[in-house]
């Protein structure tokens, strides 16, 4: 019997089992967590209630402000068992009028770095176009903050990142997966809806890992770092990539690149996880 | 008495009628080999109308190609079939009925074909001869219900009719014995037929008790009924893992037991290594098993608490696993397990100190059923494990613990546990006035409501309120009030008397959390050994392959 591993195991943290405000808490230097616009600001949605569906006091988004490694840090936690993780127009605000914020703090000349955990189908549909047009507000206070500080987004699982949100991770600096993310545009059931279950069986958990899964994404480049279920796993690699500071090019800006590599994909033969990884990790990727 | 050579034997009417089937069959099979594209008229030539036909249905392992060709018979050749089925699970096995091949059904456990044989029974295309627990069913085939042909499967054979059934031996020993031995035809459909005899593993059926082997067409189905993803254990089920690991593990010392299936096992499971090692019961509870392979029994196995498990049938993924703790798991020579369903019912029945596991519905007298409105579920093994066993001779002191009195002559007991949430998905109270059960049978005509586990068997109820130790009552009122007493806000929960409560707590008859010393804040995800199917993974050292399904990588 291999008693270190047991210990290990046993004495390790699941990041992934934390909910949004202690998976916050969990990556601001101790004592520094102090949350905006907590539960007990009643800032809730206005929609849900109206629909049959019961509204969370913080509506699904915790915002905290402290220090990591002594740098001033926002943290955005989606929380992945409220409806989802799915954005509608006030846990949308929350995230979007943080992340402006901190871009105007660093214009202020108080530099603040952001951390973004998605646990997220994407837009909430019980409230629409309220919805999209927060994560496209969110969208640009990304691209915004990330001139000035890193902004770091993390995929830990298990809902994963999806819609219009999976465009925000894409967004980020730098981003963070575990083996049980996943990241992508559609949700595996949509796309078996559109283009049929021969193409993409939602339910295969082997071939849907293997396009959107956190090792493929890693693997082919759509992440910067590859971290176990382990919070002081996430708390070093997280440190890391904020020491690396911000990146020269960000990956959003290659999109000449993806776009190339894309118009060589053969259509006419089924893609599989090794396909993609050779479209996208061959030649330079600079 | 003059015997003459053209009569036959009036002593032996079973095997020349064996004798003769065979004979018909001609040509047709090359040694005991039937070919895979003639099944079917083989069978048409083997079976006759009116046969007492099993076929093998297990929980894992399905006679499908048998089963499916068999559907396939012309009912015009082969029709009013008996059917002895452990389990009927395929929807083929109603196909038979729908077709007019089959007419009586003799059962264990339908779980996903329920509300198809309950409708078949009203529109009157099947008759149902009675359900079963599984030792019941076998049992029978020896007595009144021999069958005249068993439908097994297995995973190879060889040319002369050696099986290999694999970690999934199940129910094939017992269907096939009951039949061979008294001039039945089996038929076995394996994966893989081998030419050299040595490349058998091992042999699980001697040939000479198997007629014809088929190779199917495709390998048979089988399903991981038993893997639960520790992901989706709540933190209630933690809490009623500690209540139940501290009230009545400990308390009674539990050292050999079966769990059902469900979460709320798993949760005890998987507390083993953590909980309950902080409590020091490493070495004295939980010792030894009878248990299908849980998946999530690796973390307590790996970390020594587990010194030996007998299994019903096998689970997929588990098999590497198994094969690399033999000292743990019933392994052949070759490394794959043997498990065999009849003696680990009776092991289950016999040998374990206790039973605990779940259901849909208790009454106020502790009766309790997993049968609901429509559906015709069965018991499979439940009510085996779940009684006290008066046959029991030999004592443990689990068993000597449920004593109440000085008497010599009183006997011990085996703790029946049933270990429930006051409500079930969708706010149905588990605690009723009246059990569906009772409905169910005058609507289907059942002679008795087909009740799981009888009140007066339950030794204990556990749910996330306390710990109502029915053993200790001394008359019906205050069974029926310990028994509210942890109902919950639930119809029966909502008879309790407060003031009477309290005295039960003092008396010890009921126990909260609290008074077990347990916090209920305390109960957290966190304390569970491994919170993932990956963490299963890790613990076995990559020894657990489990199936796409439970896969999240």
């Amino acid at each position: 019997m291999h008693d270190n591993r047991q210990d290990a195991i046993l004495a390790r943290q699941s990041f992934i089992e934390l909910s949004a405000r202690a998976r916050a808490r969990a990556l601001l230097d101790a004592g520094s967590f102090r949350e905006l616009i907590g539960p007990f600001a009643r800032m809730t949605s206005p929609w849900l209630t109206a629909q049959g569906i019961v509204p969370q006091a913080d509506d699904g988004v915790v915002i905290a402000k402290g220090t990591l490694d002594g740098k001033a840090t926002v943290v955005a936690a989606i929380e992945g068992s409220f409806q989802g993780g799915s954005l509608g127009e006030v846990a949308g605000a929350k995230i979007a009028g943080a992340l402006e914020l901190a871009a105007e703090d660093c214009r202020q000349g108080r530099l603040t770095q952001a951390v973004i955990l998605f646990e997220t189908g994407g837009v909430r549909l019980q409230e629409a176009n309220l919805g999209l047009a927060a994560i496209a507000e969110i969208h640009s206070a990304i691209v915004d903050l990330r001139q000035y500080a890193p902004v770091v987004g993390i995929v830990a699982g298990t809902v994963g990142c999806f819609g219009g949100m999976s465009i925000a991770a894409g967004l980020c600096s730098y981003l963070m997966v575990t083996r049980e993310a996943r990241l992508g545009l559609n949700g595996p059931q949509v796309i078996e809806q559109e283009a049929g279950v021969e193409e993409y069986d939602s339910r295969d958990r082997p071939l849907i890992w293997g396009f959107t899964g956190g090792e493929q994404r890693y693997e082919t480049g759509f992440a910067d770092a590859f971290i176990a279920d382990d919070v002081a796993d996430v708390q070093t690699q997280l440190g890391a990539l904020f020491a690396r500071g911000v990146p020269a090019r960000h990956r959003s800006d290659r999109h000449g690149d993806f776009l190339a590599r894309l118009a060589r994909v053969d259509i006419s033969r089924q893609a599989d996880s090794a396909m993609v990884r050779a479209l996208f990790t061959k030649g330079e990727q600079a | 008495m003059q015997v003459h050579q053209d009569q036959p034997n009036p002593w032996a009417r079973r095997r020349s009628e064996k004798a003769r089937r065979k004979a018909l069959l001609g040509s047709l099979a090359d040694g005991c080999v039937l070919p895979t594209d003639k099944l079917r008229s083989a069978l048409e030539t083997l079976i006759a109308s009116g046969d007492r036909v099993a076929l093998e249905g297990n929980n894992q392992k399905q006679a499908d190609f048998l089963s499916r060709t068999l559907a396939q018979v012309d009912p015009g050749k082969v029709n009013n079939l008996h059917m002895i089925m452990p389990s009927v699970g395929r929807s083929e096995h109603l196909d038979l009925f729908e077709r007019g091949i089959a007419r009586k059904l003799d059962f264990s456990f339908a779980g996903p074909q329920s509300l198809r044989i309950a409708q078949l029974l009203e529109d009157g295309r099947l008759e149902i001869g009675a359900i079963h627990t599984y030792i019941e069913l076998y049992a029978r085939m020896f007595v009144d219900l021999t069958p005249n042909i068993a439908l097994v499967a297995g995973f190879k054979a060889d040319r002369d009719g050696n099986l290999y059934t694999g970690p999934s031996t199940e129910d094939t020993p017992a269907i096939v014995e009951a039949t061979a031995f008294r001039d039945g035809i089996v038929i076995a459909q394996v994966n893989e037929i081998v030419d050299d005899p040595k490349d058998l593993p091992r042999v699980d059926i001697p040939g000479s008790w198997v007629d014809y082997i088929v190779q199917a067409d495709r390998p048979f189905f089988m399903e991981p009924l038993f893997t639960r993803d520790p992901r989706l254990i709540k933190p209630v089920h933690v809490l009623m893992g500690m209540m139940a690991i501290r009230g009545i593990y400990e308390r009674h010392q539990v050292q050999s037991l079966n769990h059902g299936i469900g979460f709320n096992t798993a949760a005890i499971e998987l507390l083993l290594p953590t909980y309950a090692a902080s409590l020091g019961l490493k070495g004295k509870i939980c010792k030894h098993w009878a248990l299908n392979p849980h998946p999530t029994l690796i973390p307590a196995i790996e970390s020594g608490w587990v010194e030996s498990v007998h299994s019903f049938g096998g689970e997929m993924g588990m098999e590497n696993y198994i094969a690399a703790r033999p000292d743990v798991f019933f392994n052949g020579p070759d490394g794959s397990m043997r498990s065999n369903r009849a003696f680990c019912q009776l092991a289950g029945q016999y040998a374990v100190d206790m039973f605990i596991g779940s259901t849909l519905q208790i009454d106020g007298d502790g009766h309790s059923s997993t049968v609901t409105r429509g559906r015709l579920a069965g018991f499979g093994g439940a009510p085996n494990m779940g009684h006290d066993p008066r046959g029991r001779r030999h004592a443990t002191p689990a068993w000597l613990d449920m004593l109440q009195t000085d008497s010599p002559l009183e006997r011990g007991k085996k703790l029946v546990v049933q270990m429930v949430e006051t409500f079930q998905a969708g706010g149905k109270p588990t605690f009723v006035e009246t059990l569906d059960a009772v409905q169910v049978a005058k609507d289907s005509g059942m002679p008795l409501a087909p009740v799981m586990i009888y009140g007066d068997d339950v030794t204990h109820v556990l749910s996330e309120e306390g710990i109502a130790y029915l053993y200790k009552a001394r008359s019906l009122d205050e069974r029926r009030a310990m028994l509210a007493a942890v109902a919950g806000v639930t119809p029966i929960g909502m008879r309790r008397d407060e003031a009477l409560t309290e005295s039960m707590r003092k008396q010890g008859l009921i126990a909260t959390p609290e008074d077990l010393g347990i916090r209920r804040t305390d109960a957290t995800r966190s304390l569970l050994a491994a919170r993932s199917v990956a963490d299963l993974v890790e613990w076995s050292d990559g020894l657990y392959n489990p199936p796409p399904r439970f896969r999240s990588w």
